[in-house]
């Protein structure tokens, strides 16, 4: 479970009234697909980076399972992943195999307990036969699939997916709402995903809505559905809701 | 002046890309008036038939017409790959539109006077941002800018590779819209991972896959995509609304409330029948 | 036609990074200082050769690269092929010979060798380095990064000169000074998207823990075997034949 109580978040360059994030409470839970909505410069991005550990809250209490994240990556370990949406720019190995163990060799694990965990991770998401080519001879769906695979190599509780459907094709959009299904449904891992698209928001089973730092919709599929017509007209509506209200107003 | 060309033609283009052939016996017609769709898969060879078709990439056979005569690429068409904001370096939003009219030794006056034109084309006030800096825009802004910039010269062929990727759904109607209005002077051919946003605006799409090219209009392309899962991923929603009625000559574009209209429509035709 | 990593199973890729290393160093040097006769050059050409085809090295690429070097070979054959008494064709074999040989070294080395193989051998050079506080695993990781991201931002390059040319740019120009007025339009485009880059990279990197200051392990491991054994008396071979003549005295 992620629980925020009254977080904020600015950047100590800036004057103290220009909040990233402000005074933001919500909790998530395993489970269901989360999702993260919001314009340019909403705090989304915020949100992903306070849950990974890689920014402190200025104000505020947050813990994943439990414990403080920032701490936890500057510490001892790894809480939560966070995959950005580019898989160019967050490749650091070669070799399928040497990113995969990149992450593990910072938690400072054996040789052989990375070995285990690099050859199943790699059957799991059918990278087995590529363990040793170069990343560049790999397609763009398979250096996102790789992404993945990198994080999901650390056994992280929670996984957070910053924009992961915007260099997609379409086919290989399909393919990883498959994964992220299998993912929360069957593996029990906590899933955060931040998008833009709106048709990204129908998978969506729990949804935070942010402008302007603060969170102003939190709430489950039915509940955004029924929402005003100013979170509708903010957050970009899907075109297959809107259908589904047509019909529902033609045969009520 | 080139910008009157009407009709773009490939003949038996053949592109290769080191010793793999990516692209075999291409053959059809870009047209003007409206938007020259291209999809297909990642890698199915789309980025690389606009740079054949801009003269970046020479190794093909085969020859490409503008009305009858061979095409020349140098100083008639406009690039825009993905992230055209990538190309901004300029200090001002005024340098940066009007450095393809001061390469062209335009005067200076006429410079300034085309480019305000050119931004309020585009949705920019050019009184408001002329002096700010390029990364100083919003997101949309600067995609308009970039796009605005990289076709200020009047280029008879515009090709865009992905110019909706990473917009809202907002920014991608005002961005299409500006994109048609830019189709009745010149040829404009984009690579799109969403035709759904563009099809109403186009009557030729061609599709890659496995180096071939199939040529459609949106109405044979949505029925192919509704009869055959894998062809093309329309959103579900959509395929389950129309599926009922594919046989008909013409299928509604993917917006709700098109759609809707579509089936209310041929329900009532139906029920006339009866 | 590049020569780049193959991955394979054989022989020769088995052996440990620090080995294949050396052995390759010490053979460029043995084929440029040698002063042996044609015949025996082009054997030891043919036995290497031999070892590579029986480990499953894929030598294609890298006999064909040579064609790149075509016109050196040329130029080397008729500068050492003409001496006092006119043209000799000995000599210019021999000095063929020599740079061929220099060449498959160089080639199958880098064929049987992958990056983290290259950068343990980059490394290894710089560990004595570590005892004065030079950080030589962090330098390490910076040459990786830069070998991986080197193909994707010249891929960049090349996007971004397509688009700047079509709006006009002309990235050619004359003079010192007004080439490099004319290249601004690829250069500052380039640098930001590389600074872009970085950060981006930099915070995928801390999002999957890695600090600086940390203890972090190695994955790889280069077991050092039977066969690396017999390999490294190579290098001890080539040494003492390169040493004979100071030692017969």
């Amino acid at each position: 479970m992620i629980v925020f109580d009254q977080v904020s978040f600015w950047y100590k360059d800036k004057s103290e009234t220009s909040f990233e994030l402000k005074e933001v409470s919500f909790s998530l839970n395993k489970g269901r697909i989360n999702g993260i909505v919001g314009g340019n410069g909403s705090g989304k991005s915020t949100v992903a980076k306070l849950i990974a550990g890689l920014i402190p809250a200025n104000a505020g209490n947050l813990d994943v399972e439990g414990q403080n994240p920032y701490q936890q990556l500057h510490q001892s370990g790894f809480l939560a992943g966070l995959i950005f949406q580019n898989p160019e720019n967050q490749i650091v190995g070669t070799t399928v195999e040497e990113d995969l163990a990149f992450g593990l060799e910072n938690l400072g694990l054996s040789h052989e307990v990375m070995h285990h965990r690099i050859v199943s991770t790699a059957e799991r998401f059918g990278l087995t036969s590529l363990l040793r080519q170069p990343v560049t001879s790999l397609s763009g769906g398979q250096k996102q699939l790789l992404c993945i695979a990198s994080v999901m190599v650390m056994e992280p509780a929670w996984v957070i997916f910053d924009e992961p459907t915007s260099h997609l094709d379409p086919w290989a959009r399909l393919d990883f709402w498959k994964i992220i299904d299998e993912f929360v449904h069957h593996h029990g891992l906590g899933v955060v995903i931040i998008s833009q698209l709106a048709e990204d928001l129908t998978r969506f089973e729990n949804i935070l809505g942010f402008k302007a730092g603060k969170l102003i919709f939190n709430g489950v599929r039915d509940e955004f559905k029924m929402a005003d017509n100013d979170v509708h007209e903010h957050f970009n509506f899907p075109e297959s809701w809107k259908f589904e209200s047509l019909m529902l107003a033609e045969h009520p | 002046m080139a910008s009157h060309v009407t009709e773009l033609k490939l003949n038996n283009i053949k592109v290769k890309y080191g010793s793999a052939t990516l692209l075999d016996n291409l053959c059809g017609n870009f047209t003007r008036g409206q938007l020259n769709l291209i999809v297909g898969r990642a890698g199915s060879g789309k980025s690389t038939l606009l740079r054949t078709i801009a003269g970046f990439h020479k190794e093909f056979s085969g020859s490409i017409m503008a009305d009858d005569k061979a095409f020349d690429p140098s100083g008639n068409i406009s690039l825009v790959f993905q992230n055209p904001e990538a190309l901004f370096f300029n200090g001002s939003v005024g340098e940066e539109v009007g450095y393809a009219l001061k390469m062209r030794g335009v005067l200076p006056d006429e410079i300034e006077c085309t480019s305000k034109k050119w931004l309020q084309q585009w949705g920019l006030d050019p009184e408001c941002c002329w002096h700010r800096h390029p990364l100083e825009l919003s997101g949309g802004e600067k995609r308009r800018l970039a796009l605005a910039a990289c076709t200020v010269f009047l280029p008879p062929v515009v090709l865009l590779d992905e110019p909706l990727a990473g917009l809202d759904v907002k920014g991608q109607h005002a961005l299409a819209d500006m994109l048609k209005a830019m189709a009745t002077d010149h040829i404009v051919i984009v690579v799109t991972h969403e035709p759904e946003a563009l099809m109403t605006d186009s009557s030729s799409l061609l599709y890659l896959r496995s180096g071939c090219g199939l040529w459609f209009t949106p109405e044979t392309f949505l029925y192919q995509a509704l009869s055959e899962s894998d062809f093309f991923p329309l959103p579900h929603w959509y395929s389950s609304a129309v599926t009922p009625f594919r046989e008909k000559p013409a299928l509604p574009r993917l917006e709700a409330g098109a759609v809707h209209k579509f089936i209310q429509e041929w329900r009532r035709a139906d029920a006339d029948k009866l | 036609m590049q020569i780049s990593y193959k991955p394979g199973s054989g022989l020769l890729h088995r052996l440990n990074p620090l080995t294949k290393g050396t052995v390759a160093f010490a053979a460029i040097i043995f084929f440029s200082v040698n002063n042996l006769s044609g015949a025996v050059i082009a054997t030891i050409i043919a036995g290497f050769l031999l070892i590579c085809k029986l480990s499953g090295v894929a030598l294609l690429d890298v006999i064909m690269s040579i064609r790149r070097i075509g016109l050196l070979l040329v130029i080397v054959a008729l500068i050492q092929g003409f001496s006092v008494d006119g043209f000799n064709p000995m000599l210019a074999v021999e000095a063929v010979l020599r740079i061929v040989g220099v060449f498959l070294v160089a080639g199958v080395y880098l064929t049987i060798s992958s990056q983290s193989e290259l950068t343990c051998f980059w490394e290894a050079c710089f560990r004595p380095l570590a005892l004065i506080g030079f950080p030589a695993r962090e330098f390490a990781l910076i040459m990786v990064i830069a070998v991986r991201f080197f193909p994707v931002i010249l891929g960049e390059i090349e996007r971004i000169r397509m688009a700047q040319i079509a709006r006009g740019a002309r990235l050619n120009g004359g003079g010192l000074l007004s080439s490099a007025t004319a290249l601004m339009p690829l250069m500052i485009p380039t640098l930001t998207q590389a600074v872009i880059r970085a950060g981006e990279l930099a915070q995928a990197m801390e999002a999957r823990g890695y600090r600086v200051s940390a203890q972090r392990t190695r994955y790889q491991r280069f077991r050092f075997g039977f066969i690396d054994l017999i390999a490294a008396s190579v290098p001890l071979l080539i040494f003492y034949y390169l040493l004979r003549p100071f030692m017969s005295e």
